[in-house]
């Protein structure tokens, strides 16, 4: 069988499932809230509306403005082929987690930039909140990627999750739950949602994310809707195959893809109710407390890092 | 009433001999002192320091077509006794300015400088002299509500800037937000001075939504009076309309039948309850707590159905008349409305308990937006958000009306001033009316329904109150010829409480500005009229 062709097709799967992931959490949080909620397809409607409509630029922007939407999605599908989906990742013969980080750093950097530009002050302040949450997630996302690189011998993200599919039930060990654990708040924090972020608000002054897209309109704003259900989809499909890799094609024909395929909806689906119920549960946290959070995640990190050295000693 | 004036009234006179002249009591409590202008600072000075009273209102009334000159009243309740004294005192249109009380009573900050504004005249020594109600596209000079205003002769400018006040220093930044939200709310513009994002201070920008309701009402009948008073804001429109009825009530001196009475409360409970339950949930979404908000709104819809099936309108619009109710509601509605109120205050309480309970929502509450009594006090802030500061006040109470004289229950209060304050004062206060409104239902006599109110004698004014969700509602109406409205003044509850906003978010963070806000949940509507 063709790897490579599986390979690109499920490059083409992520981004043309990130949409449905998104409107699958607003269905599951309407029906959680006594509501009947919009369709799972909406995502869809909403950007192709967005395509259709008139893009409205401010006079203080400057080329980034225009070329950041495009940049992120671009650094998102390089991301996408980095990563094991069903199968081997497409690029899995070259980068490692770290390229994967900074690829997202590279895509916050220019978001970040994009929003400044229209001189509004909600899009400063979404920058402003965005970079100085980034400053305490990413080293949070890079210990806990870490910590499974150790546990996976390798820090290349298809090697790491054939390797932890390979120790079979021990991999399900405290260490590894911890590492999770830490991944799982990082995780909600990227993609935006509560306690960090709140993706449904419509008030301006709380916003994260939401802030930083507020000036877009027409094309601009409907790929910057799309980059985030990438973005999203991307950090799901990496935290479920670190923590269950079981089921991934990493060898074999179609219908173990197929087998794989089912499994990872499945995977998805799963994690997608929880965030949906953490997310109908929970208030957003006061800003200011949110670098606790985090910090949570990171010494959680730090936590299976260690472990995982005083474990290895234990079996010499 | 009293035949007698109270002591408090004497021991006025005899302090301020030479400059008040006692005029009699109008409407049964309201004692009418006629002071001379330059008297006035330090009459009502010594009321609120003295006599413990608190300026419920101010009204600037253009009477120059009667007497030829201009006229204030500064009604100040004195709770205590259940009588206001009200201070009165003619402006000569040659000089059309007064000494502010500003300085010493800093409740009357806005109704002098609407005052400014809609009569031109002018507060000498007022401490921020700007323009309030009219924006700067309003040309010098023009005065609405003066009565020989023309509105076809009015040119409008082109908007210019608004001076907003200027914080030193190299670090601060400016926010400008609104007066178009991302949200669909009213029309509001903030401007907050930060400190990376710590609020220094906070100027609100009000009254984009000025529809000239007091200018609109001038000269028509009372019945138009009344449907424009019913209309003045969405969510208090029944309060409204038994504020502007009590005023006419008032000043024909009609005794209105038990009957309407209880209706009457029943209805104000009614639309207590919506508001109130509405804004639990609310508050819950200045959070991003979806829970509270969907049960919240489901609660509240379920009370605005009811309100539909009592009164045909779901804001309860179209029942009260002048003197009564235009119809009546019967016995089996009533019973039917006891029944579904049991059930919807089971599910109110179970949502009350999992919110107060909520770790995570009680953390966001606690501390945040907190209002001091002093501000309270000074500020003249009236409603939920005082009681949440620890000024224990209920017109419901201090000055009954409708049937609440009759009626056992307890004020709700708090004392911290933070928004957890103002979040249990409600769901408290939503526990007292839903056992108020089975009480009445319990007591409701048969009856008539309505008591015509006559004709009315030219130039005779009365106030006319009820507390509503947000406090208290004034409505001052005097009578012209031919039975019309002279000069009819609106004073909402949001009114009073809008300035204490800004003192409540100084040193909070600007992402919790939409919660401090909504805990406080000002109509602009109805602020701005």
């Amino acid at each position: 069988m063709n790897t490579v062709l599986t390979a690109v097709l499920q490059v083409i799967l992520l981004l043309v499932l990130a949409p449905l992931v998104t409107g699958v959490i607003k269905k599951i949080k309407a029906h959680l809230q006594c509501r009947m909620g919009a369709g799972i397809f909406q995502v869809y409607y909403d950007i192709g509306k967005h395509m259709k409509k008139e893009t409205v630029i401010a006079n203080s922007a400057s080329w980034i403005y225009i070329v950041s939407p495009y940049l992120v999605f671009s650094t998102l599908i390089t991301a996408t082929m980095l990563l094991p989906v069903i199968t081997k990742a497409p690029l899995s013969f070259t980068g490692n987690i770290f390229v994967l980080i900074y690829l997202l750093a590279l895509g916050r950097v220019m978001m970040t930039l994009a929003a400044l530009e229209s001189g509004s002050a909600f899009g400063g302040m979404g920058s402003s909140r965005e970079v100085s949450l980034a400053a305490l997630a990413e080293p949070s996302l890079i210990l806990a990627l870490v910590a499974l690189a150790i546990s996976g011998g390798s820090t290349n993200l298809s090697t790491i999750m054939a390797n932890l599919a390979l120790q079979g039930i021990g991999l399900l060990n405290p260490s590894h739950f911890l590492a999770i654990a830490a991944l799982l708040i990082v995780i909600i924090a990227e993609v935006g949602r509560i306690p960090v972020d709140n993706p449904d608000t419509h008030l301006e002054l709380t916003m994260i994310h939401e802030g930083m897209l507020l000036e877009y309109s027409g094309k601009g704003l409907a790929l910057m809707i799309w980059d985030a259900s990438i973005k999203q989809l991307l950090m799901l499909t990496l935290f479920v195959n670190l923590f269950l890799p079981w089921g991934m094609a990493l060898a074999g024909g179609w219908l173990r893809v197929l087998i794989a395929l089912l499994l990872y909806l499945l995977k998805i689906l799963i994690l997608s109710a929880v965030l949906a119920l953490i997310e109908s549960s929970y208030a957003k946290m006061r800003l200011f407390k949110v670098p606790g959070l985090l910090a949570t995640s990171l010494a959680l990190a730090f936590l299976t890092i260690l472990s995982q050295l005083i474990l290895r000693g234990a079996g010499k | 009433m009293a035949a007698k004036e109270p002591d408090l009234i004497q021991l006025l006179l005899q302090e301020f001999s030479q400059q008040t002249k006692f005029m009699g009591a109008k409407a049964g409590n309201e004692y009418y002192l006629e002071v001379s202008k330059e008297a006035l600072p330090e009459v009502s000075s010594y009321l609120v320091k003295h006599l413990r009273a608190s300026l419920a209102t101010m009204i600037g009334n253009d009477e120059r077509s009667i007497n030829g000159s201009f006229r204030l009243y500064y009604y100040f309740a004195v709770e205590y006794e259940e009588i206001f004294i009200v201070l009165t005192s003619a402006i000569n249109p040659v000089e059309p300015a007064f000494p502010s009380i500003t300085p010493l009573v800093p409740s009357a900050q806005w109704y002098e400088r609407e005052v400014q504004d809609m009569f031109g005249l002018k507060p000498v020594g007022h401490p921020d002299p700007r323009r309030l109600v009219l924006h700067h596209d309003w040309p010098q000079g023009t005065h609405p509500l003066r009565k020989d205003f023309n509105l076809d002769s009015l040119e409008k400018l082109p908007s210019s800037d608004y001076p907003f006040g200027e914080i030193d220093g190299t670090g601060p930044f400016y926010v400008p937000v609104g007066p178009i939200h991302a949200g669909i709310i009213e029309p509001g513009h903030f401007r907050f001075s930060v400190a990376g994002e710590t609020i220094l201070n906070l100027e609100a920008r009000l009254f984009y939504a000025h529809r000239g309701v007091e200018k609109l009402a001038e000269g028509g009948s009372l019945e138009a009076g009344l449907n424009l008073a019913e209309r003045v804001c969405g969510t208090c429109a029944f309060s409204h309309s038994v504020s502007f009825c009590q005023a006419i009530e008032r000043a024909a001196n009609v005794q209105i039948p038990e009957r309407a009475l209880f209706v009457r409360t029943i209805l104000l409970e009614m639309e207590r309850l919506y508001n109130h339950i509405g804004d639990v949930g609310n508050i819950c979404a200045g959070v991003g707590l979806a829970l509270g908000t969907s049960h919240g709104n489901r609660i509240k819809e379920a009370i605005l159905q009811l309100n539909q099936d009592l009164t045909g309108s779901r804001f309860l619009r179209g029942i009260n008349a002048m003197g009564g109710l235009k119809k009546d509601i019967s016995d089996q509605q009533l019973a039917a409305l006891k029944t579904k109120l049991e059930q919807l205050a089971g599910d109110f309480t179970d949502l009350a308990e999992i919110l107060l309970e909520h770790d995570s929502l009680i953390q966001r509450l606690r501390g945040t937006g907190r209002l001091s009594l002093v501000a309270v006090e000074d500020l003249g802030v009236v409603g939920p958000s005082a009681r949440a500061s620890g000024c224990i006040k209920d017109w419901r109470k201090v000055f009954p009306h409708g049937v609440y004289g009759q009626l056992e229950f307890e004020v709700a209060g708090e004392t911290s001033g933070d928004v957890l304050a103002r979040l249990k004062v409600r769901v408290n206060e939503v526990k007292t009316s839903f056992d108020l409104i089975f009480q009445l239902v319990s007591q409701i006599p048969a009856g008539a329904i309505v008591q015509p109110v006559g004709e009315l004698v030219p130039y005779q004014a009365a106030l006319g109150w009820s507390e509503s969700a947000r406090g208290n509602n004034l409505h001052w109406v005097m009578i012209g010829p031919g039975n019309n409205i002279f000069r009819y003044r609106i004073r909402s509850a949001s009114y009073c409480n809008w300035p204490a906003v800004p003192l409540a978010v100084q040193g909070d963070i600007i992402p919790d500005f939409p919660l401090i806000n909504k805990s406080f949940e000002l109509c602009y509507a109805c602020t701005d009229r």
